[in-house]
């Protein structure tokens, strides 16, 4: 291990950004004799593991699952029969089959609807977990407790556990990022470092809901000079760490002054930095056309007025999968994608097709470019909402559904073309292969490495984790 | 409700009946085993036992699991937190067998892996054999932990704190107070220094930062530094105290600790249009130098005590703000799940605040560390069960939880809306809400009724908050008790003219009442038997005595009496703390047996004793900073740092950055533009009840008021908002207002580089700052010497000079290669300069 000092001396910009490690040391000197690190540079999880980094396609407002993933031919069979009691609090609780077409795929045979045509060429890619179940049919607590493990009491969120794990490969960048979160449902929680340290907080880009500028612009906050050329700045700074160096010189030791300087520098690469990645203009015809950003595809604009996010186009849901595969290739650990707009009590048929073809192009592109790239296999895709939807209709839309529903993964080694789980013959509730919001994070923590029971941040007197106290790895899904 | 929760109802309604409850002799367990039974428990089921259960289900375990210990026969019959694990004979009832059978994952034994079908065939026949097993002996966990409340009495932070007389020291002509005789005898001990003493400037900006929150002016610095008197730091020190100032920022520290926030926060965010009046409160308290027993009565009990007048009555009702504006799920279904959780809120509250332990702890079990038995916790419960919480909010989408306000005296408190309510806009109002009402009303679609209902709330609840003159009403948040028998409340609903939300108030308590503890704490698992109302026996030998009242302002009493052996040493530590950046005791939050024990307990002692003649808190600052230890210089020293690191015995004044609030308000004091005069109420208060972000009715002005670059008040003043902390703030470590925080973090990220480099505050702010040095002085080195009394209150070294001038010539002519006309070249440089200034380490720092 070097010395704070040799580190300083040995980076070539001068200023380190691996001088963070003297915010850690000095932080650790206070809390007890841990050895000193840099809390944020690369660690090794407990075990080795296929996934080292993961995008979470987080599909706000409880996308239904017998529409999509989970083929119930029952379900159509029973169409507007009464469903079984005390299911459906609306709609007078009667069985409402899919009105889409399920057919297998790939060598796996998987079913999937017709709702997804491009997604259902990599079906052999996908592992699904058909026997989700979480506490509550309830946006806001499911929508934490799927982030933070519970929604009681304000947690670390999945992303920023997973980045005090194993910490960030790319010092220029923060290690987790939210692209365009909500900011209901917790809003801020759900990307934020609770007691964990705030260096493992999400970074939000852009901000989320309907209306002008949700779903769609990519902004960090502060991340740019409104006066200032980059060149200006650099002079400005240069003078602010000259005096920084004066009053280091003058106390001697001061590991705080020391991680204020390096703190500077790294927040001055990321304004040279992160604007780049997020600016998609290099990219090919091709790439964009994959994505579905250009070329159609990624239907239209939904929400009320007409306006919010939409799969195509520049701010669309497909420029945003881009996005989080140029910060995964960048380095960063976790990136968050937001598609909102799931929670179908109206209108399912014609609102459904319309959210599912908006990011059925842009998934798809996804995992052919992490594919065709090679960082599929290291890269852990996950996709779901907050919970599912009832069988039985809600007018023309359905209810929501905590019992039973359906999220996968694809790549990082998880099994490809595998289903895990399922919910009895209409789709209310998990029956087999149950799998609680706990034992699916648990089981992504033990993807990347990490026994979730060991994975504990000492707080409040007590060591704290993801999965509180509770969840089970689903040993099946593992490669 | 947690899948435990679901699975422990489950047994409570199967399995829980007591005729099973307690199996004694003829209850059908096979008591003498035959040969052949004992062979089979031997080759079928103890080996099973050994390798699969053992491990979480013995005495040998590690931690024993649900209780249950499956090692003896006796624990096996008697089972674990859930009840028996075996009905004899009844295979399909026991709950061993439907572990293992894997049906339910909750449920399911052993969790990880299913046995083979025939090993749990074996199992079911050994149950329908009547259990058949030799293993004598108690069923004991090696280390079940049991709370020994006696025992836990001897715990250092649960014995009266001890007056000692103040050590002997080596270097007596060092020390001059008692604190510096306490300290100075550890450091002799060691074997080290004190470093030398702060210089005058040093020590100005100093006291300056921590009464205040504000750096000295350079007059008040050059004053300062020219007063030769030998009293002339304690002179400044009593003006720092009288200020208004003080209360601002050591208001700021408390509520921290009391989690002040102007929402609800957790899952539907809602506004609290009063809560600012509990901000105030506190201020003011800490300006008034309130006795700070009297101030935990009030922010308890305020109501319940006799005030002589309007203004006072008011002043009290505000206080116990304190327990209403904690975090809440307003769309929480289960009455009695949200009263449980609003009282275990109050009781977290009030036992980290006041006496530093987390007793909430002790929710659903026995507390893990601290001999806190979950009785104490039920008996506190009762207490505030039988309190109304009065949090105001509105029924809307999401929010089915509205509460009435306190109604405050005619004219005993300012009110935040300045305008009456015209008589046109009355009309409007009532018009708009008929014209909701039948829109409603002639729709039989509920759902498409959900927005217009929420409109109908909104559009009621303004003119709700309006007398019938147009006055607005004078409203708090704040506690009170329930009635004493009976109770007024009759549940409602299902809620609203959408026809949505639960029906109400099953379970919940209406009248003052003990509480039954409620087993892991499920609403559905309340035991047969009551708790008397009380506080926690490890702190005292005697009940507490409850004549009328929910007993609040009798546990008001207690934790602020003389004889409470934490409530002074917890608010000496925190004001130690504030004041050397670390308390005595390290873990301010927590004095139980998880947090670590006073590095100096007979200073602490000495300070909680003196604290405790007049519980004045000013007069505890001023004890401590005219000590010789506050004076010390902040300067390294290596033979001490190897020995005391943390700086513990305190061996020099450790530096620190400034906190949030005391940097953004040094920034606005330094620019000029510092608006000292207290805003009244909040942006909060004056949009009113509502959620928080509401872009479908009408704007979304509080997001942007949040972080107002314009706004120039005290940081103090600024929104609240629980999840949308003002970015000024939530960047540089203010507390997620949700958590109770007595000792904030530091932490130095990007982010804050990027908040200090670009945003539109702290460029505004040095544009302030570059004007007033731009009109007031004339040369540039005038001016950078300006700037550095300014900004540090000291002049600048002749290199400081030198480097200044080179970085204003180097800057202008960049600015000049970015084509930034001639005209206003000056202006920008002298900006970024004073932006530079603003990004130093020793602005940001104070030593």
């Amino acid at each position: 291990m070097f010395t704070r000092r040799q580190l300083l001396q040995s980076t070539s910009s001068g200023f380190g950004y691996l001088a963070f490690a003297a915010l850690a040391q000095e932080q650790a000197a206070r809390a007890s004799s841990e050895a000193a690190t840099n809390p944020l540079s690369p660690k090794k999880p407990h075990f080795p593991a296929k996934a080292k980094r993961v995008i979470f396609l987080c599909m706000d407002g409880a996308p239904s699952h017998v529409d999509t993933f989970d083929y119930k031919p029952k379900l159509t069979a029973d169409d507007g029969k009464a469903a079984p009691a005390r299911r459906g609090v609306f709609g007078g609780g009667k069985l409402m089959g899919s009105p889409f077409k399920f057919e297998k795929h790939g060598d796996s045979g998987m079913w999937i609807s017709e709702l997804f045509p491009e997604l259902a060429k990599h079906a052999d890619k996908l592992c699904m977990l058909n026997g989700m179940h979480t506490d509550l049919p309830n946006h806001p607590q499911a929508f934490l407790q799927m982030h933070c493990g519970i929604f009681q009491s304000p947690r670390p969120s999945f992303g920023a556990w997973v980045l005090y794990g194993l910490g960030t490969e790319n010092a220029n960048l923060p290690g987790f990022i939210t692209l365009s979160p909500p900011q209901n449902n917790g809003g801020p929680v759900n990307y934020g470092a609770s007691f964990l340290p705030a260096m493992y907080q999400g970074t939000k880009i852009g901000r989320g809901g309907f209306g002008p500028g949700g779903g769609g612009s990519q902004q960090v906050s502060n991340l740019k000079n409104p006066k200032l050329t980059l060149n200006a700045q650099r002079e400005q700074l240069d003078f602010v760490q000259s005096l920084n160096q004066n009053a280091l010189e003058e106390v001697g030791t001061n590991p705080e002054i020391e991680g204020l300087i390096s703190s500077y520098e790294l927040a001055f690469r990321m304004q040279g930095e992160l604007p780049k990645l997020l600016d998609t203009s290099n990219e090919t015809a091709a790439t964009l056309k994959m994505y579905g950003i250009e070329g159609g595809g990624g239907g239209r604009p939904m929400g009320p007025g007409g306006f919010g996010p939409m799969g195509g186009g520049r701010g669309g849901f497909g420029q945003q999968c881009l996005l989080a595969r140029r910060l995964i290739e960048a380095g960063v650990r976790f990136v968050e994608i937001t598609m909102p707009g799931w929670d179908h009590h109206r209108n399912l048929k014609d609102a459904l097709t319309n959210s599912c073809s908006a990011i059925d192009k842009p998934i798809a592109g996804l995992l052919a470019d992490l594919k065709q790239k090679d960082m599929l296999k290291d890269t852990l895709v996950i996709w779901g909402g907050e919970f599912g939807r009832t069988p039985s209709g809600q007018g023309d839309g359905r209810d929501h559904n905590a019992k039973g529903y359906t999220m996968w993964m694809a790549g990082g080694g998880v099994k490809g073309g595998y289903t895990h789980g399922k919910t009895d013959d209409y789709g209310f509730e998990a029956v087999e292969g149950k799998t609680h919001v706990h034992d699916w994070h648990a089981t992504v923590l033990h993807l990347l490495g990490f026994d979730h029971e060991k994975l504990v941040y000492k707080h409040a007197g007590r060591e704290m984790r993801l999965t509180d106290t509770k969840g089970n790895v689903v040993k099946e899904i593992v490669a | 409700m947690s899948r435990f929760a679901l699975a422990s109802i489950a047994l409570a309604l199967g399995w829980n009946s007591p005729a099973l409850a307690q199996p004694t002799k003829g209850t059908g367990f096979a008591d003498k085993p035959t040969q052949d039974q004992l062979a089979f428990f031997e080759k079928k089921i103890r080996p099973v036992l050994v390798e699969s259960c053992y491990n979480c289900h013995s005495a040998q375990a590690e931690k024993v699991k649900g209780e249950l210990l499956l090692d003896t026969r006796e624990g096996i019959r008697k089972g674990g937190a859930t009840g028996p694990s075996i009905i004899p004979g009844n295979v399909e009832r026991s709950p061993l067998i439907k572990g293992l059978r894997h049906k339910d994952p909750d449920t399911a034994m052993p969790p990880k892996a299913k046995l083979p079908d025939a090993v749990i065939a074996d199992f079911e026949a050994w149950v329908k054999m009547g259990a058949p097993d030799p293993r004598d002996g108690k069923a004991v966990a090696s280390n079940k932990y049991v709370v020994d409340v006696e025992k836990g009495r001897s715990f250092w932070a649960f014995v009266a704190p001890k007056k000692s007389p103040a050590p002997e020291v080596k270097n007596a002509a060092w020390a001059t107070s008692d604190i510096d005789r306490h300290l100075l005898a550890d450091l002799e001990k060691k074997g080290i220094k004190p470093v030398g003493d702060a210089d005058k400037r040093t020590l100005l900006r100093r006291v300056y930062l921590d009464l205040t929150g504000l750096p000295p002016t350079s007059e008040e610095m050059e004053a300062f530094v020219a007063d030769a008197a030998p009293n002339a730091f304690e002179k400044a020190v009593d003006k720092l105290l009288a200020s208004p100032r003080f209360g601002e920022r050591w208001g700021r520290h408390w509520l921290d600790i009391a989690r002040y926030a102007e929402s609800t926060g957790k899952t539907a965010n809602f506004n609290y249009p009063h809560a600012w009046r509990y901000r105030d409160y506190v201020i003011a308290a800490f300006n008034a130098d309130k006795p700070y027993d009297q101030f935990i009565k009030e922010q308890l009990a305020g109501d319940l005590m006799p005030s002589a007048d309007p203004k006072t009555k008011a002043e009290r009702i505000v206080a116990t703000g304190f327990l209403a504006i904690g975090p809440k799920a307003l769309n929480e279904n289960s009455s009695l799940q949200f009263e449980l959780d609003i009282v275990d809120e109050q009781i977290d509250v009030t036992t980290q605040a006041f006496l530093g332990i987390t007793a909430a702890c002790a929710r659903c079990h026995d507390h893990k560390f601290d001999p806190i038995p979950t009785k104490d916790y039920y008996a506190l419960a009762g207490i505030f069960r039988s309190t109304e919480t009065c949090y105001g909010t509105v029924r809307f989408v999401q929010s089915q939880r509205p509460s009435p306000l306190i109604a405050l005296p005619a004219e005993s408190a300012p009110s935040a809306i300045a305008k009456k309510l015209t008589a046109e806009e009355r009309t409007a109002t009532e018009k708009e809400i008929a014209d909701l009402k039948k829109k409603i009303a002639e729709s039989t679609d509920r759902l498409a009724n959900i927005f217009p209902a929420a409109q109908l709330s909104m559009a009621q609840s303004k003119l709700d908050s309006y007398e019938a003159d147009g006055t607005p009403k004078l409203q708090a948040m704040g506690a009170r008790d329930k009635p004493e028998r009976g109770g007024g409340f009759t549940p409602k609903g299902p809620f609203g003219p959408g026809g949505f939300g639960p029906k109400g108030g099953f379970g919940m308590s209406r009248s003052i009442d003990d509480s039954p503890i409620y087993t892991r704490g499920e609403p559905n698992q309340p035991t047969a038997e009551k708790v008397a109302r009380g506080t926690l026996q490890v702190m005292s030998k005697t009940p507490l005595k409850i004549k009328t009242g929910s007993g609040r302002l009798e546990l008001a009493q207690w934790i602020a009496s003389k004889d409470n052996p934490l409530t002074a040493r917890v608010m000496a530590n925190r004001v130690w703390m504030h004041l050397f950046g670390r308390g005595i005791v390290s873990t301010a939050e927590n004095f139980g047996a998880a947090g670590q024990p006073p590095s100096n307990p007979e200073l602490l002692d000495h300070l909680a004793i003196s604290f405790m003649e007049d519980w004045s808190v000013k007069k505890l600052v001023k004890r401590i900073v005219m000590s010789h230890a506050y004076q010390l210089d902040s300067k390294f020293d290596k033979a001490a740092f190897e020995v005391d690191p943390d700086n513990a015995l305190i061996w020099r004044m450790s530096p620190r950055r400034l906190d949030a609030e005391s940097l953004r308000d040094s920034m606005l004091a330094v620019s000029g533009q510092l608006d000292a005069t207290p805003p009244v109420g909040s942006v909060v208060a004056r949009t009113g009840e509502g959620p928080v972000g509401r872009p479908r009715l009408g704007g979304d002005g509080i997001s942007q008021a949040i972080n107002d670059p314009k706004n120039t008040h005290r940081s103090v003043y600024m929104p609240i908002v629980r999840d949308n902390l003002p970015e000024a703030l939530a960047l540089f470590d203010a507390p997620d207002p949700s958590l109770i925080t007595a000792d904030r973090p530091t932490t130095t990220v990007p982010s804050q580089g990027l908040f200090i480099l670009n945003n539109p505050f702290v460029i505004r702010s040095s544009e302030a700052v570059a004007d007033k040095l731009l009109k007031s002085t004339t040369t540039e080195t005038e001016r950078i010497r300006a700037a550095y009394l300014t900004f540090y209150g000291r002049a600048p070294g002749e290199k400081e000079l030198a480097t200044a001038e080179k970085f204003l010539k180097g800057f202008q002519a960049q600015l000049a290669k970015d084509r930034v006309p001639a005209t206003r070249q000056e202006r920008e440089t002298w900006a970024a300069f004073c932006q530079a200034l603003f990004a130093s380490a020793e602005f940001q720092y104070r030593k």
